[in-house]
């Protein structure tokens, strides 16, 4: 008993050592949820081991024995998900044909995409962001319009985007600007709507101009917020730049799960999956960083 | 750079004649006289339906039709060759046929000429093969879904049927129908795989903006089934399908159609009592096995997949409701293959040869081994294999021989697009005063497809096809309208 | 010649009572009038809620008199400036600059047509005189509250305004740090020649360094009541001013007005003979 609350005492200190604990035991379950049954040639006659075979229950391992089709157990287990992993990354930046290119390259293509987006949409966003928030008769003029198409899902946007503009790089930049617009815009005109008095006092006090008031003052002090705004849009971009993809049929990581989809190849959705969410952790900590540059403490 | 006539131009009727020609009357006769006053209004009308592309390069203004030729390439003159010596051939008296044209006019009588021979096609076809130096656009993308019957469109890259034609195609895969047309219309395509409805559809402005399309080839004749899910085993035909929920994958589709037919022929109301739900081809089997669809009528490797995943059984093959429908067909926009008329012939030559290819039972295994990969079809070889070959398990513990349950075949018969076209009236998809000979006639072309077929020193595989029988009732090209007003089910 | 005078400055506020009628009003205090001199350190006193702040609002231009108004130096004045800086009770530092960025500010913008180099050195001065060089580089958070208003002092002196406002700057510094705070508060005023106008609670704070103390009687309607002239000599060292009589004296006399709110003459708030400065 005091050995077990020992270990469990050693656990619990380090939080990483956790998460390793916590991963290694979610392998496990998975694993034992999919293991793959044993097969018995021997309780088939021939024509039925035909039939299986050609119905690719079954198939012909190295040494020529029939044992159950892996790719054929629903949802697959780590073994088969890891092979799809690693048989990707090697090669990465292949091109076998206009529409099988390696994983790296879809991450590429993504990423413009995704990108092109954000950075349209977060410049417009600040800038509207920043004039909603400095002048009250603006915002309410603007608030009705922004109000109804606020609510409207970045996707629905997409057919009536093909339609007008056709490109479809332009349309999934566009998908990705309605996506990544909203929430940068609000906090934004949060922010700068509820800078703290004092702020704008000493400002007046020094008697800056509106210019070095803005860069100075205003754009600082409402920093926080507006990033705070950009890793949220950061979150609604990348969900919607998945599916635009898979819509618009644009090369790309949302494609991919699409088109692994289409074979109900269930390692290759995971992996897509698991490929779309790293690429997000890592962008996402990439702003993080950025965003802690330009954060301060309120004194 | 002045065009040197090789001989005098036929419709020329100013230019005096040099001495010696023979006139006998320097005037109509009777007869004739009456022909032009009786006629010639309906030369004129004649003339501006043939809706035949002038074969003048680049943008030009002439008013519609064959005009006269701008003899400045090898095809060109001997064209003007051809059609010349026909003129000639009709009018054999100069000084008549001076007087005819000067009274019809030139435009006319070309047209009139050109509704009663194909001196289009004599011009263009008759000449020498393509040089690869004319081919004007060498690097041409086609679009295509993932699906078996796009199967020579979709082969002809890896097998190499584009390159031995002089042209440097890709295909480039679309996740849904809507997409393939929008990037037809958008260019984002110089030619796609199509459901064999749509290039009609698309031209007519139904359910799309009006774009001119043309369908030179069908790519694939049956290769669809109605794949149902294994608690209804015990089915045995419309009438125990009440309250099914069905897909299809397109409105504008054979699939649609024959599901609707064959609904409706065992008295059930395909918009009453059925619900029938546009879904992409994969989401079908994965609805199958969640339990949201009861069946589907859908492309292969669809149907098989169900069976591989164990979800479904194949209750009917098309073709045993309609055998030898068409599917899935070649389309390109009227203005590409007029912009670009060499490359157009080349590519239509590639799909000819292979979907011949494709055609020979030899040739399938080869072939289901080619287009499975990832890069194109992305399914297991054995699903493609089955449907390919026709040696197939059929979910009800059967192994079934069908050789023809798919099988490819170019020639887009006009009295097929006529049926489809009376099908869209049939269910209110387009009005029922739509020009059915004048819409089939500018859409699926037949003609060419034949001329190209021999080009290539290929068979036909049917001398005509006017007459056919769909469960047993038999089409009437004649009369489509009526034939669609015929059925008891129907919303005209 | 006074060198800023409050001229009969009244404030008005709609009245937020919850049975108010539109047009009923809150008069927060009327008439005040009173000159400050050049190089003078003036003090006022009062209740809480009794408008100081709001009347040193006034003063700096952040805020409007209903009637009445503020003239510094033969001119009238109704907006924020440099001529007028301002220490604030919370600081007021803006966070994501350190505290030579703060100080800098104000010294760039009331030396426009200096040098960055001249800039830095005048900067780096008055960072010394309030003993902040080793915090220079350092973000508001990093520093104590004491550090704080140091570098609020630094800003305000830096910028050589006609007169420094000062809004309860001590109020939230612990007693200690506050001590030696005001000694340099002292010493930068006496090397600088500023002119001083501080408003506090505290009356030992206010006799340490004012030479008078206005007196406002509470609110609503405040006045000024009573002018106390502060004659203890300078330098005053706070260890030996409670030995003082006259100290103790003028303290007991603030702490009486302040307690019952009415100035030491007996006379109550409504005798607006009362504007005496004793």
């Amino acid at each position: 008993m005091e050995k077990v609350s020992k270990f469990l005492n050693k656990l619990t200190s380090s939080p990483y050592l956790l998460s390793v604990v916590l991963f290694v035991v979610f392998l496990l379950v998975w694993s034992a949820l999919t293991q793959v049954p044993k097969f018995d040639a021997s309780k088939y006659g021939e024509d039925d081991l035909m039939m299986m075979e050609m119905n690719g229950d079954i198939v012909r391992n190295e040494a020529g024995e029939y044992i159950m089709n892996a790719e054929k157990q629903g949802v697959p287990g780590p073994g088969p998900v890891m092979d799809k992993i690693v048989s990707e990354f090697q090669t990465p930046f292949a091109k076998t044909g206009t529409n099988d290119h390696g994983i790296g390259l879809l991450v590429s293509y993504t990423l413009k995409r995704f990108l092109s987006g954000f950075l349209l949409a977060s410049v417009v966003a600040v800038f509207m962001g920043m004039l909603i928030g400095m002048s009250k008769t603006l915002l309410t003029a603007l608030n009705p319009f922004i109000q109804v198409l606020k609510p409207v899902s970045p996707l629905a946007w997409m057919p009536l985007l093909l339609y007008t503009v056709k490109d479809p790089f332009m349309t999934s930049v566009l998908v990705v600007f309605m996506a990544s617009l909203w929430p940068t815009m609000a906090n934004t005109a949060f922010g700068v709507s509820n800078i703290k008095k004092d702020y704008m006092r000493v400002s007046e006090m020094v008697e800056l101009g509106w210019f070095r008031r803005f860069f100075s003052v205003v754009l600082p002090a409402a920093a926080p917020a507006v990033f705070a705004g950009l890793r949220i849009s950061f979150g609604s971009a990348l969900v919607a730049v998945v599916p635009a993809e898979m819509l618009l049929g644009e090369l790309g990581v949302g494609y991919l799960s699409w088109i692994e989809w289409n074979n109900l190849d269930i390692s290759g959705v995971i992996f897509a999956i698991v490929v779309v969410g790293i690429v997000g952790f890592l962008l996402d900590y990439g702003l993080s960083k950025l965003a802690a540059r330009f954060t301060y403490v309120e004194a | 750079m002045k065009n040197k006539k090789i001989m005098n131009d036929p419709y020329d009727h100013k230019t005096p004649l040099a001495k010696g020609h023979a006139h006998a009357n320097a005037s109509l006769d009777d007869a004739g006289e009456e022909f032009v006053a009786n006629t010639a209004t309906e030369f004129r009308q004649v003339a501006a339906s043939s809706a035949k592309p002038c074969n003048h390069k680049g943008p030009c203004n002439c008013s519609s039709k064959v005009d006269a030729p701008a003899a400045d390439s090898h095809e060109d003159r001997m064209g003007n060759l051809v059609e010349e010596a026909v003129v000639r051939a009709i009018f054999p008296n100069d000084l008549k046929r001076r007087e005819f044209i000067s009274r019809v006019g030139k435009t006319a009588a070309a047209g009139l000429i050109a509704s009663v021979l194909p001196i289009g096609n004599m011009r263009s076809w008759a000449a020498e093969p393509v040089k690869a130096s004319d081919i004007e656009k060498k690097d041409l993308s086609i679009g295509f879904i993932p699906i078996t019957c796009a199967t020579p469109i979709i082969m002809a890259e890896p097998m190499g049927f584009y390159a031995k034609h002089g042209l440097n195609a890709k295909v480039r895969r679309a996740s849904g129908w809507a997409m393939v047309r929008d990037w037809g219309i958008n260019k984002e395509v110089d030619a796609a795989h199509m459901l064999s409805p749509m290039p009609l559809s698309i031209s007519l402005g139904a359910g799309s903006p009006e774009v001119p399309y043309l369908m030179p080839a069908v790519e694939n004749i049956n290769g669809q089934a109605i794949t149902l899910a294994n608690k209804h085993k015990g089915v045995k035909g419309p009438q125990d399908m009440k309250g099914f929920r069905f897909c299809v994958p397109f409105e504008y589709s054979m699939h649609n159609y024959l599901l609707r037919y064959y609904l409706a022929e065992g008295g059930i109301d395909p918009d009453k009592d059925v619900q029938i739900r546009v879904v992409p081809p994969p989401e079908m089997v994965a609805n199958l096995k969640a339990g949201n669809v009861d069946g589907y009528l859908a492309p292969d490797p669809f149907n098989q997949r169900a069976v591989y995943e164990k979800c479904g059984f194949l209750f009917k093959l098309t073709k045993e409701i309609w055998p030898g429908h068409p599917c899935c067909a070649f389309a390109i926009s009227q203005e590409f293959a007029s912009t670009n008329p060499n490359t157009y012939k080349a590519l239509f030559k590639s799909i000819v040869d292979a979907t011949y290819y494709s055609s020979d039972a030899a040739n399938r295994k080869e072939i289901a081994k080619a287009i499975s990969p990832k890069n194109y079809l992305n399914q297991p070889v054995t699903v493609v294999e089955q449907v390919l070959t026709g040696k197939y398990l059929d979910g009800l513990g059967n192994i079934k021989n069908e050789p023809d349950r798919i099988d490819y075949d170019p020639m887009p018969w006009q009295s097929m697009a006529k049926w489809i076209l009376s099908q869209m009236v049939r269910w209110g998809q387009i009005g029922p005063e739509v020009d059915f000979d004048a819409v089939a006639k500018k859409v699926y072309l037949e003609a060419d497809c034949a001329d190209m077929i021999t080009d290539l020193g290929y068979k036909p595989k049917k001398e005509s096809y006017d007459e056919f029988s769909i469960m047993g009732k038999p089409f009437t090209p004649k009369d489509p309208l009526g034939y669609a007003k015929s059925f008891s089910i129907s919303r005209v | 010649m006074s060198y800023l005078a409050v001229d009969h400055v009244t404030k008005i506020y709609p009245s937020l009572e919850p049975d108010a009628k539109k047009g009923d009003e809150f008069v927060v205090f009327e008439n005040i009038n009173f000159t400050i001199n050049k190089g003078e350190f003036v003090s006022m006193i009062g209740h809480s809620g009794c408008g100081k702040s709001t009347l040193l609002n006034i003063m700096a231009g952040f805020d409007q008199a209903s009637s009445g108004g503020i003239i510094l130096d033969g001119k009238e004045t109704t907006k924020p400036g440099l001529d007028r800086m301002v220490v604030f009770q919370n600081f007021a530092l803006m966070p994501w600059k350190t505290a030579y960025q703060n100080v800098e500010l104000a010294v760039r913008q009331s030396h426009k047509e200096w040098s960055k180099a001249e800039v830095r050195e005048w900067t780096m001065k008055y960072l010394q005189m309030m003993n902040l060089e080793s915090a220079a580089n350092r973000r508001p958070s990093m520093l104590s509250g004491g550090m704080r208003q140091r570098v609020g002092l630094a800003r305000a002196f830096a910028a050589e305004p006609k007169i420094l406002l000062l809004d309860e700057p001590f109020a939230q510094i612990d007693a200690l740090t506050r001590g030696s705070i005001q000694e340099e508060l002292l010493r930068m005023w006496e090397s600088t020649n500023s002119t001083v106008f501080m408003v506090t609670h505290d009356v030992d704070e206010a006799i340490l360094l004012s030479n008078r103390i206005a007196m406002m009687s509470s609110g609503p309607r405040a006045e000024l009541a009573e002018m106390v002239e502060i004659d203890i000599p300078r330098p005053r060292v706070r260890a030996e001013l409670i030995d003082d009589s006259r100290y103790m004296g003028i303290r007991n006399h603030i702490i009486k007005f302040l307690v019952s709110g009415k100035a030491m003459s007996g006379q109550d708030k409504s005798d607006k003979s009362s504007l005496l400065a004793v």
